[in-house]
Formats: structure tokens, C-alpha cells, sequence
């Protein structure tokens, strides 16, 4: 028993503060990179206490995140009394995300560093009911595009998109590897395959009000919200909910289709954005115009031969009567469901979004009358209605959040920090393989995750790149 | 025309109209006696001197008096320094044209932190947001201007051939955008050109680049200048290697518009109403100063400029007759 308490204690004396490149390394140092990444700890003092591992150790796994170039201790921290500190910074730039927003009439793209920080982002009219190939060549196009102007030195690490309606959950955690049903003029189009194969990354798909959601929660007005709810305003009405930062998602992905709820208005019922959106806006508007009941919007008609609902918003805004009543109709409507809402999950924000809702004041003052008339009065007591200013910028912010989120999850970190890269990983490599077969037969393939990435025999000095 | 593009955020945008001043905006304006800075890319451009016009007169109009008309050459840090002295000053609002992206975004960020309205004109630097860190964007439309541009040189240019994109190299949104555009439409609409884009990254890198690309491509066949100085580096470059290719650029500066009605190298200019512009920053300025909701994206749609409507045009963007000499070079 001595001998072994003796040998024990020397193979411990050997190991300390020598690199260690093996799997077991793998959770410490991918807790040490959370802690640095997220802004917890920023000094090898502070990762100490956070982590609760030694001096030594964490000398050891810095010194390997640095070696992978996931970390930087060049800069000093302010000194309180003895040398000044280094700061251990997390490298932002060791890999760039892709990430773009589709929805009916509007297309946006942009590149995010590994905070999900914008670096440059374009915003340009699509019509979604185009062929599929046309509306996809074109995100590949723009893709193409930002990484010819920014030319990054580092590669993407991932890509994040967000559709116009629910994204069906994989059936397991792991990498998206193919497509599950979009939109019905894409059914057996390889998009998710196309996006791997051409881009060398992972992909992630959510829902426009999930990725709105999150980008208000990270860069918006919900930035210090606990619990927020977004109700994005448009064709479609939807809702996202995000509480302590994390999106909640439901069962299947299909929360917050709160559109289909039915409402009441001048003896019909029907379901909210069918009676509210901006197609019943741009609808009432026409006939207000017709009805004389709105001298400017029949101006617009006079001039260009049809209204839209931003029309309608703008009448509304420069005060003509009529365009004022209509938002303010579709205003109540919308409070009454979001006022059922709040009362139910008592949240501490509620942003309006989606470009009717944010350029309007007489749709966010009738949301917050009823919202605030039809709720109990501790749901309303802090409760904050305002409209986002982020804009379509949400969407992108959030779907670059979702796949930063996706790639730091501590149970996926630790599947290939040690590689560096999780597109060097040997899962992500055989993921890209896959898809780069099917892309070259033109076929989709089974609708199956990958099972979480393995993590056995990986270590820097044995990883290839994807090609 | 109606605006084809997006604004940064994906706005929709607000025409000109949505921030005209009523009588009563102007008495408040004048009652209030605002001051106002401007920080300029440059001031030595014909559309500098037209949007720059177009500010003061508006200004002047409303009582406002402009403090100080600062020349960034380009520079991002001359801008940055300009905007830091200028939030501690005496000044209601700051009306900017950021000269970069990601290197000019906290200057400008501390603007509206300092309690100065702060107006951007042409280019907004990623991350910065309407409401909070700046009241509102008054441009062209740009990406009209691209797909202008594009349109107006196609039927120059011969079957399967390639035409060159001259951009700049520097990150910002308003050439960004006419870039996208240019391609886009030739990629729509002309399936069997290749566009060859090259970059400067300065405006004294014009030839140099165009030299590269010259060097590069033998067949190219028109070339479109994202905007009419370097435009007419271009010119003189292709001049001096003795080629004769169709150009086309955005706005109608007095070079390029001479060049145009004589028939030589430029045969289509996508023009911005820079004076007009001017105005909508200004009114813009002013309902913001008075507490008046603005819109984030104000926006102008471009003209098309050709060679039988370039003496019209130019009394509509300069807001002057057109000079005798280009009506003479139209004639000939």
C-alpha cells in the first residue's frame, strides 16, 4: 500500500505543469476556455478560484489554449499594489460564423467573430417564393461575397441561419446533417448539405423569432431583460421567449406560433396575423383609401396603384385618421394575445418587432394599452413594452449567437478543443465527407443527427484539416 | 424611382417627405437658435460641396447656425479625433459621414452617449443602432445606384466578355452596397459577362489598380467606378494605356458629367441628389432637435444619366444651369 501511495504521488509530481494533450485534459480546458470566453475570469488568479484547480494545472491548460490559439495572455491587467497581472483573453478572431436571415421579402447576411460581434452585414429584397435554387444561389453568392471583402485570415467555424417559420429539433444533440422540412418549394433540396459542403462548417437552422429573440437578448433591448418575450409583427405573427439567456425552444421547436390563435374583430374570428398582420393592414388600408376615409393612403394608390402595409404605417405615423385606426385596430388585437401571454410567463420585456411594429408608435401604444389594461397588475408592474431597434440586425446577431452557443456548450467544446477547431475535428471531417457526397449525387439522405461527437484519440498534433 | 434597397439594419426606407418641416417646426427651429458640427469624409468633391450646401441652407433657414465644417481626408483617425474634441463642445448635434467601419464605431458611439444627436449621412459602421447610438441615416439609395450603374453600361458591352468592378477597399456601406448590386445585376441580367472585381485602398491607388486589373483580364470589355473621382482616375488611366472601354460610375460631378456629354469614355452615370440629401440631413437634425420622432433610414433614389439627358440632370443635382461648355460638347 506505501509503495503505491509513493508511486502514486510521483507520477502526480511528474505530470504537474507538463502540456498535457490527452482526452482527460479536455473538460478543464474547456472549462478554463468558457470561464475566459465568457468574461467570468480574466486573470489566471480569478480561472484559479473559478475553476478550483491549481495553480499548475491551469499554468498547464493556458498554456495549451494558447499553443491552439484559443487564448492570448499578451496584454497587461491594471496592477492593485504588486505586478501588474496578465490578462488572459479569449482569441475572438481563431475563427469566423456565417449567418443570414430569410424571410418573405428580405434576405440579410453577415460575418460575426467568435463573440457573435457583427463585423460587416447586407440586407436585400428576395422574394422567398422564388425556386428554391434561385433564393439559395443567391445566399451562397452573398456568402461568397462577405468572405472575399472581409478576407479573414481564420476559417468558419460555423453557420447560422434563420428561416421564416419553425425549425423542427434534430432528434438528437449533435450536428445538423441534412435538411428537415423549410419551406414546401424546398422539399429535397440538400440546403443544409449544400451550406456544409460549400462553406467547410457546421450548421445551425432556427426560426426568425428564435434568432430575433436572441439577438434582442444579446445586443437589443433585452440585453439586461431576464425574461423576455419578442412578438415579431408581420405576414406571420410568432413569439420567442428567452429566459436567463437561453432560448426555450418547446418540445419540437414550434413555440411562440402564437399567429394562430384565434381572435375576434368585427364579428369574425380568425386567426390573429390573418385578421392582424400586415396583409389584413395593407387590406383595411385599401379599403380606407376607397372609402374616403384616408386622403393620404389614397393619394399612395392615385400614384402607385396599391398599398402595402408600410403605407399604411407611414400614413399612420404622419397622422392621416384612417391609417391611425387601422394600426391601432390591429395594435388591440395584437395586445389582447401578447396580454394572455404575459400573464402566463410574467416577463420582464416585451419587444415588438418586424418592420411595421418598429416604425410605428400608434401599433406600440395600442399593444401597450391593452397589454397593460388586460393583465394582472404584478405582471405589470416592471413589466417594459418597447420596440426593437435592432432591426433585421436581430436576426443576424441571434443566429450568431445560437451557433456560438452551440459551439462553447461545454459537452461539445470538449469534443474538440483539443483539435483547436471543431471543423477539424475527425466528426465534423466525416459530417462534411457525407455531405460532400451528397451534394456531388443531388440527393438528401436520412433525416438522422449525428450522435454526439466522439472524443477518443484526438490530439493536435494528429488532426488534419478539412481539406 | 423608388428605393430598391435595404437600409444597414434591413429598414425599409422613409422618403424625403416623412421629415419635411412644417411652418411651426421652422418657428420652434428658430426660437431654439441650434448649433450644429459637421464631420465630412472630405470637402473636396463636387458632392461634398453640393450635400454640404444643401445642410447649410437648410440650417440657415430654421436659425441653426453650423460651428465648424471639419475635413477628415479620409482618415480615420483625423475623424475619430474631430469627434471626440466635438461631444465635449458646445454643439446640439453632430451631423458625420464615417470615414471606415469597425475603426470609427466608438467615437461615433460616444457621440450619443455625450447627449449630442447624432446624424450619420451615407454610411453607417456595423453595430452602431438607430435610436441609441445615432438618430437616423439619410443616404441615396445605393444599391439603386449599383443596379443603375450596371444597366446604363450593359448595352456597351459585347457578348461573353468581362467587365471590371473598380470599389473600394475600405469597409463601408454605401459602396458595399452599389457593389452588390452592380454584380447582382449582371449576374441577372447579363449571364454571359464575368465581373472582375479589384479594389483600391486609397484614392491614390486608383490607376494602380485599374493598371492590375488591366494586366490581368484581356478581355475586359466596361468597367463601373463606384464613384465618379476615382471614376475619373479611371479614365485618365485607360487614356494613357490607349484603351477605349465604356465606364459608367455614381454621381454627377462636373468632370465626369463633361466627360459624359462629350461622348468619351463615360457613357452613364447613376447619380445621387447630393443637395437634397443635404436638405433631408438637416430636417432630419432639426425634428430630432425638437423632440420630433425621425425615421432610422431616410433614403433618395438615384437618376439615371446618359448623354441625351445629362444638361437636365445637371440642373436638377446642382440646382444651376448646366455650363455652356457641356451643353456645347452635348451638341457636337
Amino acid at each position: 500500500m506505501a509503495d503505491l501511495a509513493v508511486r502514486e504521488k510521483r507520477a502526480a509530481k511528474r505530470g504537474k505543469g507538463r502540456p498535457r494533450n490527452s482526452e482527460a485534459a479536455a473538460p478543464s480546458l474547456a472549462a478554463i476556455l468558457n470561464l475566459v470566453r465568457t468574461g467570468r475570469a480574466t486573470t489566471r488568479q480569478e480561472i484559479e478560484r473559478a475553476s478550483e484547480l491549481g495553480r499548475a494545472a491551469v499554468a498547464d491548460r493556458l498554456a495549451t489554449l494558447g499553443e491552439l490559439g484559443l487564448v492570448d495572455e499578451s496584454e497587461l491587467g491594471e496592477a492593485s499594489g504588486g505586478r501588474a497581472p496578465r490578462l488572459v483573453r479569449f482569441n475572438e478572431a481563431a475563427g469566423h460564423i456565417l449567418v443570414a436571415t430569410l424571410d418573405q421579402t428580405a434576405l440579410g447576411v453577415a460575418l460575426s467573430d467568435l463573440s457573435g460581434r457583427l463585423l460587416i452585414e447586407h440586407h436585400e429584397a428576395l422574394d422567398l417564393t422564388a425556386p428554391a435554387e434561385a433564393t439559395i444561389g443567391r445566399l451562397e453568392t452573398l456568402f461568397d461575397w462577405l468572405l472575399e471583402r472581409i478576407e479573414p485570415t481564420r476559417p468558419v467555424w460555423g453557420t447560422g441561419i434563420s428561416m421564416p417559420g419553425p425549425v423542427q429539433s434534430p432528434p438528437a444533440s449533435g450536428y445538423l446533417t441534412d435538411s428537415p422540412p423549410l419551406l414546401p418549394a424546398w422539399d429535397g433540396t440538400p440546403f443544409v448539405e449544400r451550406l456544409i459542403a460549400r462553406f467547410a462548417a457546421p450548421v445551425w437552422l432556427r426560426s426568425s423569432v428564435e434568432t430575433m429573440a436572441m439577438g434582442e437578448a444579446k445586443a437589443g433591448e433585452g440585453v439586461n431583460a431576464p425574461h423576455m418575450l419578442l412578438v415579431k409583427v408581420g405576414k406571420r405573427i410568432g413569439a420567442g421567449l428567452v429566459v436567463g439567456g437561453r432560448l426555450y425552444r418547446g418540445a419540437l421547436g414550434a413555440s411562440g406560433l402564437i399567429g394562430q390563435l384565434p381572435v375576434q374583430a368585427n364579428g369574425r374570428t380568425g386567426p390573429l396575423e390573418v385578421l392582424a398582420g400586415s396583409d389584413a393592414i395593407a387590406r383595411e388600408g385599401l379599403v380606407a383609401a376607397e372609402a374616403g376615409r384616408s386622403p393620404m393612403l389614397a393619394n399612395v394608390q392615385k400614384r402607385t396603384g396599391a398599398i402595402t402595409a408600410i403605407d399604411v404605417g407611414q400614413a399612420a405615423q404622419t397622422g392621416d385618421p384612417g391609417a391611425m385606426e387601422i394600426m391601432s385596430h390591429s395594435g388591440r388585437l395584437i395586445g389582447h394575445t401578447v396580454a394572455t401571454l404575459a400573464n402566463m410567463l410574467n416577463p420582464s420585456l416585451i419587444v415588438l418587432s418586424g418592420s411595421i411594429a418598429q416604425t410605428n408608435d400608434i401599433l406600440l401604444a395600442a399593444v401597450r394599452e391593452t397589454v397593460y389594461g388586460e393583465s394582472h397588475p404584478l405582471v405589470t408592474r416592471d413589466l417594459g413594452i418597447c420596440a426593437s431597434r435592432l432591426g433585421s440586425s436581430a436576426g443576424l446577431v441571434g443566429a450568431a449567437a445560437v451557433v456560438v452557443d452551440a459551439l462553447f456548450e461545454p459537452g461539445h467544446l470538449r469534443s474538440w478543443i483539443l483539435n483547436g477547431t471543431p471543423i477539424a475535428a475527425p466528426d465534423f471531417i466525416e459530417l462534411m465527407r457525407q455531405a460532400r457526397t451528397i451534394c456531388a449525387s443531388g440527393k438528401s439522405q436520412s433525416r438522422d443527427a449525428l450522435a454526439p461527437p466522439a472524443t477518443e484519440g484526438t490530439s493536435p498534433a494528429a488532426q488534419a484539416g478539412p481539406d | 424611382m423608388s428605393i430598391t434597397g435595404l437600409g444597414p439594419h434591413g429598414e425599409r426606407a422613409a422618403a424625403p417627405s416623412r421629415v419635411a418641416l412644417t411652418e411651426d417646426d421652422i418657428k420652434s427651429a428658430r426660437g431654439a437658435r441650434f448649433s450644429v458640427a459637421i464631420v465630412f469624409h472630405t470637402t473636396d468633391s463636387d458632392w461634398s460641396r453640393q450635400s454640404l450646401a444643401g445642410i447649410a441652407a437648410t440650417l440657415g433657414h430654421c436659425g441653426a447656425v453650423v460651428t465648424e465644417v471639419v475635413d477628415c481626408g479620409f482618415d480615420a483617425g483625423r475623424q475619430i479625433e474631430a469627434l471626440t474634441r466635438l461631444k465635449d463642445e458646445d454643439v446640439d448635434a453632430i451631423v458625420s459621414i464615417p470615414v471606415a467601419n469597425a475603426a470609427v464605431v466608438e467615437s461615433h458611439r460616444q457621440v450619443a452617449r455625450a447627449g449630442r444627436r447624432l446624424i450619420l449621412h451615407d454610411n453607417v459602421p456595423t453595430g452602431l443602432l438607430p435610436g441609441s447610438d445615432y438618430t437616423s441615416l439619410v443616404s441615396a439609395d445605393n444599391f439603386g445606384l449599383g443596379l443603375i450603374g450596371a444597366e446604363l453600361l450593359s448595352p456597351h458591352v459585347q457578348a461573353d466578355a468581362d467587365v471590371g468592378l473598380l470599389t473600394y477597399g475600405v469597409d463601408f456601406y454605401a459602396t458595399n452596397e452599389r457593389d452588390i448590386a452592380f454584380a447582382r445585376w449582371m449576374r441577372a441580367n447579363r449571364p454571359d459577362l464575368v465581373v472582375r472585381t479589384q479594389r483600391f485602398a486609397a484614392l491614390d491607388r486608383v490607376g494602380e489598380a485599374l493598371e492590375e486589373l488591366i494586366d490581368d483580364r484581356a478581355r475586359l470589355a466596361g468597367l463601373f467606378v463606384v464613384w465618379d473621382t476615382p471614376a475619373m482616375d479611371a479614365v485618365a488611366t485607360l487614356e494613357r494605356r490607349g484603351l477605349d472601354l465604356p465606364v459608367t460610375t455614381v454621381d454627377l460631378g462636373l468632370g465626369g458629367a463633361m466627360n459624359l456629354a462629350a461622348g468619351k469614355s463615360i457613357v452613364g452615370i447613376a447619380a445621387q441628389q447630393p443637395y437634397m440629401q443635404g436638405v433631408a440631413v438637416a430636417q432630419t437634425a432639426i425634428l430630432s432637435l425638437l423632440n420630433r420622432p425621425v425615421p432610422g433610414w431616410v433614403a433618395l433614389p438615384g437618376l439615371a444619366v446618359t448623354r441625351s439627358n445629362v444638361a437636365e440632370n445637371y440642373q436638377q443635382v446642382w440646382s444651376s444651369a448646366a455650363p455652356a461648355a457641356l451643353l456645347a460638347a452635348q451638341r457636337e
